[in-house]
């Protein structure tokens, strides 16, 4: 496995007016690593995974995948990567098949190759309804197909934005073990979610962000410091200052 | 209630102006104004006329068939131009304890985004009216408002039933293409009725009987007359008005009827009978047919093209109005220069084609991501250059654009309007070359003027009215080229000439599709966090089409 790490963030920076949204943020992940990147709503996981992805340009700071610099080779980086983002990237009038096929294509797969692996995922995910199109899927099936799809071209890293949203139980437990099944064989996991039990139960490192700032980072146990639950560390963490008031009109 | 439904609309649309900049405001700026102008000197028109005294025969007759018009324009306009305005998203709203009567007084008020001209004209007669001494000059103020508002109530009820009527008929699967195609050819028919032989002489006699027919006080439009004209129309005013608030009652509970029928109405089972796609191996050949001189990812995206907009309703219906509507729309001039021999009947099967080439823009090349909505995406996070993913979608709209011309050049022959070999050659080059330059513009609005389009819904985007102004203004200089070569072929009557002016104009269209794919890539890359953040945009409480 290559030294350098999978994620390299320095002094990462995005700015909206005079709103930071990513403050200097400076983040590693090793490689073989399945690292949770968790914060309250609005707290800036989005817009790092998207900075990461090249969706969205940094105002500042840099950004270094598998050892590439972004955007200096983003074609060689994006080859690499495998993306489930939080907004749908299914085009509906395709079927499953077509969808997975298109993809592997887009990756630099040959036609043969693509539509072979778009039907075995199209089996593995339980998604081999053939001729129906993603604009009748449900949205766990629509997760399913984004993370099939994240899969085809085998990548090295992967970036995830909540990708158990709105999956079923059963779902959830077969994504999760392609996923720890992609770690054992080398790949990175970068994700997001706010089931702090799944982030628990699967991650080795993990990082807390919160108005736009990492404000913990470490392996698991580290975290947790051996009595508290990751909800526990996360709460005192980022909501610790916040009471409860009752309002008397909902009394 | 009411009003928070609308704030919540302003505000999204609001917010929505501010994301698409100052240039977007102003543009909308310019094509109101040039639009609303228009109407407004018509307006400007109706009140010299309807004011003048010494017309005073002229106007009785001619007030109810102008207001006949005016409701013809009214209900029919919205589907003919297929915008259909504004509309409450009752989905987003059902779930509020909003009283079904108040959803309804919105839904009416609505109607008033589709009808702004049509409130111009009658404003505009009413104060001509008011100022004439012939019908009693301002001593008849009550009467004539009175007679305005109902004739206006009466339209806004029954397009609002109308709308609803139609839009359930869009959803239903096989027969939606054929309603929308049968009402915009309504909207057309006339014209060539018109100017055949024979329906040229049966449109005259019809049209002599427009006058008195529309004048009987018991039409909508006669006793808004009677009511305008007072007692000098022969028939009380109080007796028309009463005839006409009968007519607004009845529009009142047909508008309402089908609001709640449609309230009633399961889009989802109606659509959903669309949604499967059929094992079709003879179609699965055609989509792969690119492969065989495109290689991937281009060849990838252009297949997914070809299947994505094939199974697009709205694309369909374009598609099948490029060479229907077109045809009919320019038959008429066809078969009047048939004996003058106009620049249209000696290039009719050009004028059809560059005509549907106008058409398929706004489902194909000037807003080239409007139908990926958020997935646009995939283009910017797989490793190719976006500059290939505009290519390849104008390799597709091409291919539609030829499929088009072919489609026009057998209508015509199945219509026997003599058209040659040569013609339809010659066709196939000028719309090749016309089209270099709009899929140059189209680049660069895609990029810079996005906006998600609902694949479903059959008529045409509120959103992309802009664009469309946009394509629509610079159409002439895109165009010009080609009208140069055929202005030399008119001038010299010299063959030779007219090829070597085409030649020019493809190697200038060549030069300024490659400099309008440079800077759409530059803006691609600039306004990328925009563009997906303008696809991926959902809509307020209501939707504009």
């Amino acid at each position: 496995m290559p030294d350098t790490p999978a994620i390299a963030v320095h002094d990462l920076c995005k700015l909206y007016g005079d709103k930071a949204a990513v403050d200097s943020l400076d983040l590693t992940v090793p490689r073989g690593c399945f690292f949770g990147f968790l914060g309250p709503n609005g707290a800036g996981k989005s817009t790092t995974i998207r900075m990461l992805t090249g969706l969205v340009p940094p105002s500042s700071g840099s950004i270094e995948l598998l050892g590439m610099r972004l955007p200096d080779r983003e074609l060689e980086i994006k080859r690499r990567v495998g993306l489930v983002p939080d907004e749908s990237l299914l085009f509906d009038r395709l079927t499953g098949a077509e969808f997975l096929e298109f993809v592997g294509r887009m990756y630099g797969l040959a036609r043969a190759v693509a539509v072979e692996r778009a039907q075995s995922l199209l089996d593995l995910f339980e998604l081999s309804e053939k001729r129906k199109f993603i604009a009748e899927y449900s949205k766990g099936m629509r997760k399913r197909l984004a993370m099939a799809a994240s899969l085809i071209h085998h990548p090295d890293l992967f970036l995830m934005d909540e990708p158990f949203e709105g999956v079923d139980a059963v779902g959830a437990r077969l994504m999760k073990e392609i996923l720890l099944d992609q770690v054992r064989r080398g790949a990175t996991i970068f994700l997001t979610s706010h089931v702090l039990e799944v982030v628990e139960r699967l991650c080795d490192r993990v990082a807390i962000i919160d108005k736009g700032r990492i404000v913990r980072e470490g392996s698991m146990a580290e975290l947790r410091g051996g009595t508290e639950s990751l909800e526990d560390v996360f709460v005192r963490v980022v909501g610790a200052a916040r009471e409860f008031h009752e309002l008397e009109w909902l009394k | 209630m009411i009003r928070a439904i609308l704030r919540a609309q302003w505000r999204s649309m609001h917010i929505f102006r501010l994301s698409s900049g100052r240039r977007g405001a102003v543009f909308s700026v310019i094509i109101a104004v040039l639009w609303y102008g228009f109407w407004t000197a018509l307006a400007a028109v109706a009140e010299q006329l309807t004011a003048a005294p010494q017309l005073r025969a002229q106007i009785k007759s001619w007030l109810p068939a102008g207001l006949l018009g005016v409701c013809a324009y009214w209900q029919l306009a919205p589907l003919a131009s297929a915008t259909m305005g504004a509309s409450l998203d009752l989905r987003k709203l059902l779930v509020y304890p909003v009283p079904r009567r108040s959803l309804f007084l919105v839904e009416i008020l609505l109607r008033i985004t589709t009808c702004a001209e049509s409130l111009l004209l009658l404003a505009g007669a009413a104060i001509g009216l008011l100022r004439n001494p012939a019908f009693g000059g301002w001593r008849a103020f009550a009467r004539v408002p009175l007679a305005v508002i109902l004739f206006a109530a009466f339209n806004l009820m029954l397009a609002a039933g109308l709308r609803n009527l139609i839009e359930r008929l869009l959803s239903r699967k096989g027969i939606r293409e054929a309603i929308a195609l049968l009402l915009m050819l309504v909207g057309v028919l006339p014209r060539l009725l018109m100017v055949t032989s024979f329906g040229g002489a049966l449109w005259a006699r019809r049209l002599e009987s427009v006058f008195p027919t529309a004048a009987n006080p018991f039409w909508p439009w006669g006793a808004a007359a009677h009511c305008m004209l007072g007692l000098s129309a022969g028939v009380p005013p109080m007796a028309a008005v009463a005839v006409l608030a009968v007519w607004a009652a009845a529009a009142y509970l047909f508008g309402r009827w089908q609001f709640m029928r449609g309230l009633r109405f399961d889009f989802q089972e109606a659509q959903a009978t669309v949604a499967s796609a059929k094992a079709r191996p003879f179609a699965e050949r055609l989509y792969r047919l690119p492969a065989l001189f495109l290689p991937d990812p281009l060849c990838a995206i252009v297949e997914k093209e070809l299947r994505s907009l094939v199974r697009t309703p709205r694309f369909r219906l374009v598609f099948v109005m490029g060479f229907s509507f077109g045809l009919v729309v320019w038959l008429p001039m066809m078969l009047r220069g048939r004996v003058t021999h106009s620049a249209v009947s000696g290039n009719f099967l050009t004028v059809v084609s560059v005509y549907a080439l106008f058409l398929l823009a706004q489902v194909t090349y000037s807003n080239a991501f409007g139908f990926d909505g958020s997935a646009a995406q995939l283009y910017f996070l797989a490793p190719l250059a976006i500059s290939r993913a505009l290519a390849a979608k104008n390799i597709a709209a091409a291919i539609f654009i030829f499929l088009e011309v072919a489609a026009i050049a057998s209508a015509c022959s199945l219509l026997r309007l003599g058209i040659s070999p040569g013609q339809i050659a010659e066709t196939f080059v000028v719309t090749a070359i016309a089209a270099l330059y709009l899929l140059g513009v189209g680049n660069l609005s895609s990029v810079n003027y996005p906006r998600p389009m609902n694949a479903q819904r059959v008529s045409g985007g509120g959103g992309g009215g802009r664009a469309q102004g946009v394509l629509f203004l610079l159409y002439p200089f895109a165009l010009l080229p080609v009208f140069l070569a055929y202005l030399a072929r008119y001038a010299l009557d010299n063959q030779v000439v007219f090829w070597g002016a085409l030649v020019c104009a493809a190697a200038l269209g060549v030069a300024i599709y490659w400099m309008a794919m440079e800077s759409a890539v530059a803006a691609a890359r600039n306004r990328r966090e925009s563009i997906l953040a303008e696809l991926s945009r959902g809509e307020g409480p209501m939707v504009t089409e």
